[in-house]
């Protein structure tokens, strides 16, 4: 299992950087953007293996992107968008939105249904893990604010 | 009698606001660099409201003979270039904490908005790269991953072209997924070992909506309920034009061909 996740990683990590260069991200940050990706897909393996569902692990993989990419717009000083938007893309259901197709080009209605729902609850997933982080995050800066006033 | 110093800060900030916007920054960020623009030309009344689709700044300095100026601001096409938004950030920064004029930062955001980032030649390897890895990902074969590289670059070439050609989201997204469909087919009938699956999925990743996603969670998250629901609205229908454009290829090869699919 473990090197299957650390293939899984590499192969992440290498698709993450092809989408940085798209999504043009600055060239010394790519690395991180990669490396946000790459974690991001391995978090959602490790709870896919571990006998959870693809929505669970969407959302945990949501969670560690958005929780990664927060740290490193503060070391780096760059928007957290940055890091976000790359990192979350292997995680959204291409795979999904080609079986539901499939489904409903086989006339397979049930499959359709099925598939469908998945794929959009692993979309939803996604979002609920990055909104839980944000706000969480939001609350931790709130927090820290008003107990150290002076340092903004 | 208008003020001119007051107008020229209000197209500096609009132009930021709109480089942004364009390549698909949070509404938050973007308001927030128009007010932080703004406040450092001492002009402390803003009010800025970004959606989407259009920008609404309204200022006034205060004083007694300056009239409020407002101006609104359509955004058309959208993009992803995260450098820009990068740019824009620092560049506002820069601009509130030095004393840099206004015509001096009007051609730095000029500079930004004409400056590409990465060659074309790069990008279409950025591109190879994530389809040949994607369809790795989803259990294909080297053959596979290949036959991903070559038609990730072909679709992103032909993305790239209809974005040019000012094609909306779903119709980009359908003529994209669609030639991806075709390329794997052929690749798949005419190569013994290869198989399509991998391949349109990987292709498929390059044009999922990913960024339309992120973008309406943090709209959602700062309270942007109007935007949030434009760019969700954005989301699903890319997602929409992918299954469709592949769903319609697949459709007419098994019809043409008479193979199942």
């Amino acid at each position: 299992m473990t090197s299957t996740l650390i293939t899984q990683f590499i192969l992440a990590t290498m698709a993450t950087c092809g989408l940085s260069i798209i999504f043009r991200v600055p060239v010394k940050k790519i690395p991180v953007c990669a490396i946000i990706g790459g974690l991001g897909w391995v978090a959602c393996q490790v709870v896919m293996f571990s006998g959870f569902s693809i929505t669970f692990g969407c959302f945990v993989g949501a969670c560690a992107v958005a929780l990664l990419s927060d740290i490193s717009s503060k070391l780096l000083r760059e928007a957290a968008t940055i890091f976000i938007i790359p990192g979350i893309m292997p995680l959204v259901p291409g795979a999904g939105m080609y079986r539901t197709m499939l489904a409903l080009l086989h006339n397979d209605m049930s499959g359709f249904a099925t598939e469908g729902t998945q794929t959009l609850v692993a979309a939803g997933a996604i979002a609920v893990g990055l909104l839980v982080m944000g706000s969480l995050l939001r609350l931790v800066r709130t927090v820290k604010r008003k107990l150290h006033p002076a340092s903004r | 009698m208008v003020n001119v110093f007051q107008k020229k800060i209000l197209m500096v900030a609009v132009y930021a606001a709109e480089i942004m916007m364009k390549n698909g920054a949070e509404i938050y960020r973007v308001e927030d660099t128009v007010t932080r623009i703004c406040n450092a030309g001492r002009i402390y009344n803003v009010e800025v409201f970004a959606t989407p689709t259009g920008i609404f700044v309204s200022m006034d300095s205060g004083d007694e003979e300056d009239q409020p100026l407002t101006y609104i601001k359509r955004i058309h096409s959208t993009g992803s270039d995260l450098s820009k938004i990068s740019k824009v950030n620092s560049f506002s920064r820069e601009f509130s904490t030095t004393d840099l004029s206004v015509e001096s930062g009007m051609k730095i955001l000029e500079k930004i908005d004409n400056e590409e980032a990465y060659p074309f030649f790069v990008r279409t390897l950025g591109a190879a790269m994530t389809c040949g890895f994607f369809a790795l990902i989803f259990s294909g074969t080297m053959i596979d991953a290949c036959m991903a590289m070559i038609s990730g670059i072909i679709c992103y070439s032909l993305a790239d072209v209809l974005r040019r050609a000012d094609v909306n989201a779903f119709i980009r997204s359908f003529c994209c997924c669609g030639l991806a469909a075709f390329i794997a087919l052929s690749g798949a009938f005419s190569i013994p070992d290869a198989s399509y699956e991998p391949v349109i999925i990987g292709t498929l990743m390059l044009f999922v909506p990913g960024a339309a996603i992120t973008n309406a969670i943090r709209d959602f998250l700062s309270g942007d309920m109007l935007s949030g629901t434009a760019r969700l609205m954005e989301a699903i229908l890319t997602a929409v034009g992918l299954a469709c454009g592949a769903g319609v290829v697949l459709k007419i090869w098994a019809m043409v061909g008479g193979v199942a699919i």
